[in-house]
């Protein structure tokens, strides 16, 4: 017998999952990644430097800013560009307003239904309308740093190498601090929700994770990754560690760390820094150390919750120290093409992400690199499926709504990623 | 009764499923109006059904794409093209007829047979796309009043003039004349300028206006302004590589 979930739906991208079952026996199990492929790292040569953010950051329009920032941070690496305070500060804000977006969205509209029994986050609204116009207004916030920082809420313009081609005003600052203030209350309403939930314990198996190494104060931008297993190095070196492979049931090529699959996102953030966070995200973690069960990836939901509470507050606490510094009108620094080789890692919300190209003396992409988070978490989905599938294979409905579970809790990127589950007989 | 709507992905980055999505203030009263039959991105309820409308985001790459997008033309009344993919072929288009499939298959996944793969198209080559929404991503207030027309059994209106005729609305100063290769004079417009009013030259993200834009003269202007060719084609090909005159560009 062969289950397929195809399309899963309630992600982003093209995607299925497929079971094989013979007798009582999980032949195999696999999640597919079907969407088709745009071969980025190869139409990007030539493109001079300048503009290889705007063609990147359109790998994905989730996590639009993440590419964004990874795109330019690599540039400014190969080029040697330093960037000012207030542009840092601003970046910070835009990584924290795309995280409270992409969160608010996955938290309340993709992985709540499954929690509620409900098949979407509309049919949801008929049930909590409250809830869901405030999910919203959440969402909305987000994306309003994304509409006064980037240009628009989906692949921006404004955030260049070398800085913002325009600083917002004042203004739009302290526009951002009260739609962060006025929707707070459903960041925390989500960890109450997900803290609430049992979830289905199929998947627990080992995990091993990697993050960005984000300094003193929890963050999604760093110099450094570092494992579970107490390694660390410096982002350059990311191919020492982190191997591709191709295979055939996926387009997005599968990773690994010292021969293993390993898990990026939320729940690697909090497992290797959670104790950098700060103020009531700090709180929360703490008090619901006993429902984060690291060995359960579906876990991962209520670490974004916590994370939207950190990202919530760190984006008030942004625009106050840009405020107090006082905003400047500056240009984007000045550059130079040079021939050298840049990478950076950053946080995506679904986890790690890296840009790396090397250019001519012109400022020309001779080679590009980009490794995505859900490409990294595929092999770890395809560890936590062949555990769960055994443990399920009787009940074949409970067998494909936890696989979907799963594989959504990873929170998978459409363009990086997936789609359902249908049972087809062989 | 209710429009039949379906609202479907293909190559491309969700982005303008996801602008529908981001109408926070409207989504659930437009969903309301809407029979919504398939939204896999938002929902996991979908009926099999035909369609009044069916809204189309992706480039068609693979040969289970072109299948499934005949099938909604066949059950659609409808077919709109939301996107740049959809349109044009997206980015992933921009070295079409230069870079083999083969080629960048063997880069990418250091091999070329992985699997069939098409050089990415618009829907247009393989249906007919009744309404185009340009855009990467669309203008989510112009997928709004669009849906409105179109619930109506209206086409809307397109879009038929440059990004320059916003942007002198908006009395902002030429980037051309600041040295910068700006696409705006060649770009459907109806982005109101977003960018050129930021300082930022147009990339050309909702496409050219089919028809109308005067590519040689373009490539003249920006030649004689010192941009190199092999500069002047990529930019042409970022969003429109698949336009017949911007394919013949050496």
């Amino acid at each position: 017998m062969k289950i397929e979930v195809d399309p899963l739906a309630r992600v982003e991208g093209e995607g299925g999952i497929e079971v094989e079952i013979e007798g009582n026996q999980v032949r195999e199990v696999k999640f597919n990644l079907f969407e088709g492929p745009r071969f980025f790292e190869s139409f990007i040569k030539g493109m001079h430097y300048e503009k290889v953010p705007d063609v990147m950051r359109r790998i994905c329009a989730i996590c639009t800013c993440s590419h964004s920032m990874a795109s330019v941070k690599a540039v400014e690496d190969a080029l040697g560009v330093k960037v000012s305070r207030q542009t840092e500060l601003l970046r910070d804000l835009l990584i924290h307003g795309e995280m409270v977006e992409s969160h608010a969205l996955h938290v309340f509209a993709l992985a709540l239904p499954d929690f509620l029994g409900f098949p979407s986050v509309v049919h949801m609204a008929q049930k909590y309308p409250k809830e869901v116009k405030g999910a919203l207004q959440l969402k909305k916030a987000g994306n309003l740093v994304h509409n006064l920082l980037t240009g628009r809420e989906v692949h921006g313009m404004n955030e260049r190498v070398g800085g913002f081609a325009t600083v917002p005003s004042e203004e739009d600052l302290k526009r951002i601090k009260q739609a962060m203030e006025m929707t707070r209350e459903f960041a925390l309403l989500s960890v109450k929700l997900f803290s609430s939930f049992q979830l289905p314990d199929a998947p627990k198996s080992e995990n091993t994770f990697i993050a960005v190494d984000p300094g003193k104060r929890f963050g999604y931008f760093g110099l450094r990754h570092a494992a579970s297993d107490g390694a660390s190095w410096d982002v350059h070196d990311y191919r020492k560690y982190i191997q591709e492979t191709t295979v055939k049931h996926s387009r997005a090529k599968h990773s690994s760390y010292k021969g293993k699959p390993f898990m990026v996102g939320a729940l690697a953030r909090l497992k290797l820094f959670g104790d950098r966070l700060e103020g009531e995200a700090k709180e929360l973690f703490k008090e619901h150390q006993s429902k984060l069960d690291y060995s359960n990836s579906i876990s991962n939901n209520l670490a974004q919750a916590i994370e939207l509470v950190h990202s919530v507050d760190r984006c008030i606490s942004d625009v106050e120290e840009l405020l107090s510094l006082g905003l400047k009108k500056e240009k984007p620094v000045e550059v130079k093409p040079r021939a050298g080789t840049g990478t950076a890692s950053v946080e995506a919300p679904r986890g790690t992400l890296i840009h790396s190209y090397r250019f001519d003396a012109k400022g020309r992409v001779v080679w590009a690199d980009v490794i995505t988070p859900t490409a990294m978490n595929a092999a770890n989905v395809d560890k936590d499926f062949r555990v769960a599938a055994p443990r399920l294979v009787g009940n074949q409905k409970e067998l494909e709504r936890v696989l979907e579970i799963i594989a959504r809790a990873y929170d998978p990127c459409i363009s990086c990623a997936t789609h359902l589950v249908r049972v087809k007989r062989v | 009764m209710k429009p039949k709507v379906g609202i479907f992905g293909f190559t491309g980055c969700a982005g303008d499923q996801l602008m529908i999505l981001n109408l926070e203030d409207e989504l659930l009263d437009l969903v309301g109006a809407l029979d919504l039959k398939s939204f896999t991105m938002a929902s996991s309820a979908v009926e099999e059904s035909d369609y009044d409308v069916a809204f189309v985001e992706g480039s068609i790459t693979t040969p289970k794409q072109k299948q499934k997008l005949e099938e909604i033309r066949r059950r659609a009344k409808l077919l709109v093209a939301i996107g740049d993919c959809a349109a044009w072929g997206g980015v992933q288009a921009s070295c079409n007829g230069i870079l083999k499939v083969e080629e960048k298959m063997r880069e990418v996944y250091g091999s070329d047979k992985v699997w069939e793969i098409y050089e990415s198209k618009p829907l247009s080559a393989y249906v007919k796309v009744d309404f185009v929404l340009p855009g990467c991503p669309i203008e989510k207030e112009e997928f709004l009043r669009a849906a409105a027309s179109l619930l109506r059994g209206d086409l809307p209106e397109a879009v038929d003039y440059p990004v320059c005729v916003e942007c002198k609305l908006r009395e902002n100063g030429c980037l051309m004349l600041e040295g910068k290769l700006c696409l705006g004079p060649l770009t459907v417009g109806g982005c109101r300028a977003r960018c050129p009013s930021l300082g930022v030259d147009c990339i050309g993200c909702r496409g050219v206006i089919e028809g109308e834009a005067r590519i040689k003269s373009a490539l003249q202007v920006f030649r004689e302004a010192g941009f190199k060719p092999d500069y002047v084609r990529a930019r042409l090909r970022m969003f429109a590589a698949n336009y017949p005159e911007i394919l013949e560009v050496k």
